[in-house]
């Protein structure tokens, strides 16, 4: 005769199996012994635990432990409401900072920019490379800028003894920009033409020798003048005075 | 979905749900330390640990077999950090050597279990290996079901039922050895 497992037990102790639904257990004297002994075991357990009660300090410490935690939790997530609401003002304020400064720092930066940029298409031009185009016809300059710059810039007149040596459309500050390359006895010479006014660009007031009003400004070795015609500002760059390059320009305005 | 505990209110407040199972606790600490002192120290540290893992308690689910299942692993770690491989609780043995109550000798195993003491009964408990202690008073003690007692001993529930057997078979026998120490019993029972 096999006798119940320990699982069988169990489930019997346990009620999960009925006694009378054990065909073993009513044939078996043994097993009916162990079994009774096993819930004679249980039963006395459970009786000397009876009286094992939480001493009432410890429930006590424990309910004001619980309650002082909770209130901690209560106040951390009051505080993180209130970090949130602080963070989210802390964003809004470095949003309309940026709004403020950037075109701020853009404005204060524009002057360095511009002459920096007018030095620099002067450099391209005297080196002669990229989109530098080498014509020397001042017909085909007009025709090149009139297809490439959508108008025709105003070009030196051959007698004023000025020598066209070429031209090129680049990007000044966002904007197309024309120049062109003119020789004089003091050497390479660029006019940019640009939609910028002088003023935008920083350029200080100067008046020429002939009186006219014009616009200064320098960036490393270059210097640059700018007279305002109609829409657009002539701005001349060389490695030449203020005085020589002013005069170049009074002759195109001539 | 988990609340955090600030947002539990009312029956769902871990006050409330620890209060009702505050002497299950309690009583299955002093079943696996064997003393009220170890046994408020764990009971204290389960409470806590309960308390900062609310949010993650899901509510409606067995709020006494999550609580005791911290405890076990609470008394784990302890026994880790003292690095003892078990509590070997000694007996108190002014308790175990007092006399019965009428100085009877003991035949058999339910008039032996009637009269020890609860003192003696509950430290001979503790002298059971860790989870034999733990899964005996968890089923017999608190009648949990063996689902639960597996879920809280991370076992199967087939070896819930096993090991139950085998820790009633060896709290007996730790009884009745000691009543025979003693000359309470002449024969093993």
């Amino acid at each position: 005769m096999n006798h119940l497992t320990d699982e069988q037990f169990e489930d019997l102790i346990a009620g999960r199996t009925a006694e009378h639904d054990c065909m073993h257990v009513t044939a078996c004297a043994e097993c009916r012994a162990r079994l009774a002994e096993a819930r004679a075991i249980a039963a006395r357990l459970k009786q000397a635990f009876a009286g094992i009660q939480t001493p009432a300090a410890l429930a006590e410490k424990i309910r004001l432990q619980s309650r002082a935690a909770e209130a901690a939790v209560s106040r951390r997530s009051a505080r993180r409401v209130v970090a949130h609401c602080r963070s989210y003002a802390a964003a809004a304020a470095a949003i309309a900072a940026l709004i403020i400064i950037v075109p701020a720092v853009i404005w204060l930066t524009t002057p360095a920019s511009a002459v920096a940029a007018l030095a620099d298409i002067h450099n391209h031009n005297i080196s002669e490379s990229g989109a530098f185009v080498g014509e020397t016809n001042p017909a085909r300059l007009a025709a090149y800028f009139r297809e490439h710059l959508g108008f025709n810039p105003r070009l030196p007149e051959p007698d004023h003894g000025l020598a066209l040596r070429g031209c090129c459309v680049r990007y000044f500050q966002g904007d197309v920009a024309g120049s062109y390359v003119v020789a004089t006895p003091s050497g390479i010479m660029s006019v940019v033409v640009v939609r910028q006014t002088p003023q935008r660009m920083e350029l200080t007031d100067y008046v020429m020798p002939n009186g006219l009003a014009c616009w200064r400004g320098s960036f490393a070795d270059k210097n640059i003048v700018s007279v305002r015609i109609g829409e657009y500002s002539y701005c001349a760059v060389g490695a030449v005075s203020h005085d020589y390059l002013a005069n170049l320009l009074a002759r195109l305005i001539d | 979905m988990t609340r955090p505990a600030a947002v539990r209110t009312g029956a769902n407040s871990f006050e409330k749900i620890a209060s009702q199972h505050l002497d299950a606790v309690y009583r299955a600490a002093y079943a696996l330390s064997g003393r009220a002192d170890t046994a408020e120290d764990l009971t204290q540290a389960t409470f806590l640990k309960a308390l900062q893992n609310f949010g993650s308690f899901q509510m409606n689910t067995n709020a006494k077999a999550w609580l005791l299942r911290i405890l076990r692993n609470t008394w784990i770690d302890q026994l880790r950090r003292a690095k003892t491989a078990g509590p070997r609780v000694p007996l108190d043995e002014s308790i175990l050597n007092s006399q019965p109550a009428n100085g009877t000798v003991w035949s058999d195993a339910q008039d032996l279990l009637e009269n020890f003491s609860d003192e003696v009964v509950i430290n001979a408990l503790t002298r059971l290996a860790d989870e034999q202690r733990l899964t005996l008073f968890l089923v017999d003690v608190e009648g949990l079901s063996c689902e639960d007692v597996a879920e809280i001993t991370c076992v199967a529930v087939g070896t819930v039922k096993s090991r139950t057997s085998r820790a009633r078979a060896a709290l007996k026998t730790c009884l009745a050895d000691h009543a025979r120490q003693i000359g309470w019993a002449g024969e093993r029972i």
